[in-house]
């Protein structure tokens, strides 16, 4: 029986990369997605919500180590479903046997950073599809792993990448194919977001407070996939091109110590220590067609919250902080921008055309609902996520790649090609697909 | 002449010992002290609207003027002539001729508008010769010319300055008070470009033909001033602190072709030529103390100009592109941005108070408003009295030096390459720019 699905599956996932959009018409919608999930906090029940709204998806399966977050993400579903899911909460690895369940599709988990990767792993080497919150891995071994194992047992590995799903992203995509901005030369983008109160556990609701532990033993861009998905979606990375190398750059670290201080008092032990993380970082990426990208990491200064999102394309930019396009000779000023709402209206992607009334309010701009929408409908009708496993390992090796630059004054580091060559001739991701 | 040339070395490195402390301490006041006289090499496009900006200042006067084009050198002659003021001698003879005109005993200053090429040659030659030397950017565009610069500056006790206008626009000036105030909390990061669309320029034989060349034959960020002339002030640099090392990567070169192609016919040379300037270059650069610096340089892809200017500080922060300012404590909302506006008044730089723009003429040529203005009135203020001007031979060298250093950094995969201490150690002793 499993046998005979793993084949099956693996028979779809190569005809999906061989003819990437081909199968559209061997849809299986009806059959139910059965989903357990691993990490029920304040993300993860956020996930399990949206998840929730999705009729042809049963959850029989929940893991957390904190039981409170456990019964009421249990009681989220038997309100939903009439049925109360079994709970896994015995201890840091209780999700072995979860994973080890027989009547599960797919394990998602939106865990601390350092047990996606071993869930991954540990829903695959079961038969199940990974979902994983981001980043997918912390080092360049576990973003192997992840591809090794996804290839070996046929199951998908994905990354919730919701900032894909953004309205204005998927309009980029629709531009982009049709040829408004050229051929794409340049993006900047960038996850700047005062988290401090997050990663100190004092923002409402507790925080995250293992965060922190990450930014006083570690120097790089450490959360890269928000900017990067929409950027490497953009790019055709992975289909027709391919990062080729980067390089990283750190100020010094001073926020986290100076909130502390201002937070718990100087004598505090949380101001006495030292934070490694660099306030700001940034980091350049060239791909192998050169093609290249800046991408900022700032969590620990006050700031607004921004993505910054800037393309140039050799026919024209856009510029997302100023709501603005310029496309030359299309445009009717030389030289000026134009305010981008008609064209976001004319461009808009038809995802958003049909699902904007169940993505409102679903979390980060409608970004949560879509992204297990999506999920939900390629996996049930036996078809690769948009996101896959090769997505998932070069976005997130950029953290380990951004460490060791930084820590060898900004030296220019090489990304493994997770796809040995595939890359060539994968096809770009397609927006009329993505529905 | 000697005399006097050690006269000005003693004043000037009493200046440089002493600092800002004696910026503006001078007794005499303007009236008291002699005009500024000054020799004008290049007065094309750029070098034209130099000239007219001093052509309306009383105590500017210009003995020589020299360009290689008879048609802009005779125009220059005509607008001093009608300006009232004594009629200028030509130098015509051909490239090399700003050498005689620097040789002059009545010059006290020689500016450089030429092809970027020429600059420090006529910098130095002036400075040789007992004059100070003022130039269109970049200063430099190799490491030994920028090495060579600060030398003879020092050696003959003569400045050496960049008119890097951008410097004193009001924005970039409210930043600089706001941070000098500490109101941005400790420095981190910056960013800035010089983003603008000069691929008509560079394909118009009438402007600036010998732009494209570089293009063609260089690849790094080969127009680093006007963005990081602001930023440097921000961050002390050169004054607190100084560039450690920077890593540099160009995309790959498209539009130069396209354009060529789209104007001129597949056929054209243009079309096909390796143009080496890859379209989009972005520079980090980080500072000895933990400072990093985004900067961008982009003349070749369709776009609106924009410098992206942004700031952040350990209390907040500040983008030129959405004209806003985010305070911690400060502004009312948390994570909100306030508009520039609301600070413009509180920390308008007293720099403007000191002007009136109303009385700055429209100047004739390529120019930069009433930031041009500001910059000349500052600089021929300085000079009369002797002082260091605010954009002093090290600050010329270091935001220049970002190009050669840059090239390399892109021809080797963007591998990290030291800066030099042009200062040899000053930077540890100089305080902030003051522009009092």
């Amino acid at each position: 029986m499993s046998e005979s699905i793993r084949r099956r599956d693996a028979l779809k996932i190569a005809g999906a990369a061989a003819s990437a959009g081909a199968a559209a018409a061997q849809t299986s919608g009806d059959e139910p997605i059965r989903v357990g999930f691993v990490g029920v906090g304040g993300r993860g029940r956020g996930l399990l919500r949206n998840l929730l709204k999705l009729d042809n998806v049963q959850v029989p399966a929940l893991c957390d180590i904190n039981e409170e977050n456990l019964a009421r993400a249990q009681g989220m579903v038997a309100e939903a479903r009439q049925s109360k899911p079994e709970g896994y909460s015995r201890s840091e690895t209780d999700f072995r046997r979860l994973c080890d369940r027989s009547d599960l599709d797919l394990v998602i988990n939106a865990t601390p950073w350092q047990w996606h990767t071993p869930i991954s792993l540990a829903a695959m080497n079961a038969g199940k599809h990974a979902a994983t919150e981001v980043p997918a891995a912390q080092t360049v071994e576990e973003c192997w792993q992840l591809v090794e194992t996804s290839e070996k047992t046929g199951k998908h590995c994905t990354v919730l990448e919701n900032d894909c799903y953004y309205r204005h992203v998927l309009f980029v995509l629709n531009i982009i194919r049709a040829g408004l901005l050229g051929e794409v030369l340049f993006a900047e983008a960038g996850y700047m977001h005062d988290i401090r109160a997050v990663k100190f556990g004092v923002a409402p609701g507790g925080g995250e407070p293992w965060r922190l532990e990450h930014s006083a033993v570690r120097d790089g861009n450490l959360y890269p996939t928000h900017p990067i998905g929409p950027v490497a979606w953009w790019m055709d990375i992975n289909r027709g091109d391919q990062f080729a190398y980067l390089t990283s750059m750190s100020s010094k670290a001073r926020s986290l110590k100076e909130f502390a201080i201002k937070e718990f008092g100087a004598d505090d032990p949380r101001s006495r220590r030292d934070y490694k993380l660099g306030d700001v970082n940034t980091t350049l990426i060239r791909t192998v067609k050169g093609k290249t990208i800046s991408l900022y990491h700032d969590t620990n200064t006050p700031r607004v919250k921004e993505h910054i999102v800037r393309v140039q394309g050799t026919k024209g930019a856009y510029n997302d902080m100023l709501n603005s396009i310029y496309l030359d000779g299309i445009s009717p000023e030389q030289h000026r921008w134009e305010p981008a709402d008609e064209y976001k209206k004319k461009y808009d992607h038809q995802l958003w055309k049909k699902m904007e009334a169940e993505a409102q309010g679903s979390g980060h701009g409608g970004g949560d609902f879509m992204e297990m929408y999506r999920l939900v409908k390629n996996l049930s009708a036996g078809k690769a996520p948009d996101i896959d496993v090769y997505d998932a390992a070069a976005w997130s090796v950029i953290v380990p790649l951004s460490e060791d630059s930084v820590a060898h004054r900004s030296k220019p580091v090489d990304f493994p090609d997770f796809t040995r060559g595939k890359w060539k001739t994968r096809a770009p991701i397609d927006p009329d697909e993505i529905i | 002449m000697s005399n006097s040339t050690r006269r000005d070395f003693m004043k000037r490195t009493t200046l440089a010992g002493l600092g800002a402390a004696t910026a503006g301490a001078g007794t005499a006041s303007a009236q008291d002290l002699r005009p500024l006289r000054v020799g004008f090499v290049g007065v094309g496009d750029r070098g034209s609207f130099h000239l007219d900006v001093c052509l309306g200042m009383d105590n500017v006067e210009v003995p020589a003027l020299c360009d290689i084009d008879n048609a802009y050198l005779h125009r220059a002659k005509r607008w001093v002539v009608d300006a009232g003021k004594p009629e200028p001698e030509l130098y015509d003879r051909g490239k090399t001729d700003f050498l005689r005109l620097c040789e002059r005993g009545d010059l006290d200053l020689v500016v450089t508008a030429t092809p970027w090429e020429w600059h420090a040659a006529v910098l130095l030659a002036a400075m040789r010769n007992g004059k100070h030397g003022a130039t269109e950017v970049p200063a430099a565009l190799t490491v030994d010319e920028c090495w060579d610069l600060v030398e003879t500056s020092e050696k003959t006790g003569k400045h050496c300055t960049m008119l890097e206008q951008a410097n004193y626009s009001d924005n970039n000036l409210l930043v600089l008070n706001m941070a000098q105030k500490g109101v941005f909390g400790e420095l981190l990061h910056a960013t800035g470009g010089y983003v603008h669309d000069l691929r008509l320029v560079k394909f118009d034989p009438e402007r600036e033909p010998w732009r494209l060349q570089h293009s063609i034959d260089r690849n790094g960020n080969l127009y680093p001033t006007h963005p990081m002339g602001p930023m440097a002030w921000w961050l002390d640099i050169n004054r607190g602190d100084r560039f450690d090392y920077l890593v540099s990567m160009s995309s790959k070169a498209v539009c130069l072709n396209e354009y060529a192609a789209h104007y001129y016919g597949d056929k054209h040379p243009y079309a096909s030529l390796n143009m080496k300037q890859g379209d989009v270059n972005t520079t980090l650069l980080r500072t000895v103390g933990g400072k990093t610096v985004t900067l961008y340089f982009d003349t070749n892809t369709p776009h609106p100009q924009t410098a992206e200017m942004r700031l952040q500080g350990t209390k907040g922060h500040y983008s030129g592109n959405m004209r806003s300012v985010f305070i911690e404590g400060r502004s009312p909302e948390a994570h909100t941005w306030e508009t520039v506006e609301d600070y413009a008044k509180e920390f308008r730089h007293p720099l403007l108070d000191t002007f009136d723009p109303s009385r700055f003429k429209t100047a004739r040529g390529h120019g930069g408003g009433t930031t041009s203005h500001v910059m000349w009135r500052r600089l021929v203020n300085s000079l009369m009295r002797n002082q260091r001007p605010d954009q002093d031979v090290y600050d010329a060298v270091v935001w220049s030096a970002i190009s050669p250093l840059t090239e390399r950094s892109v021809g080797v995969k963007s591998q990290s390459i030291d800066f030099p201490d042009f200062t040899r150690g000053k930077w540890q002793k100089t305080p902030p720019i003051t522009l009092a």
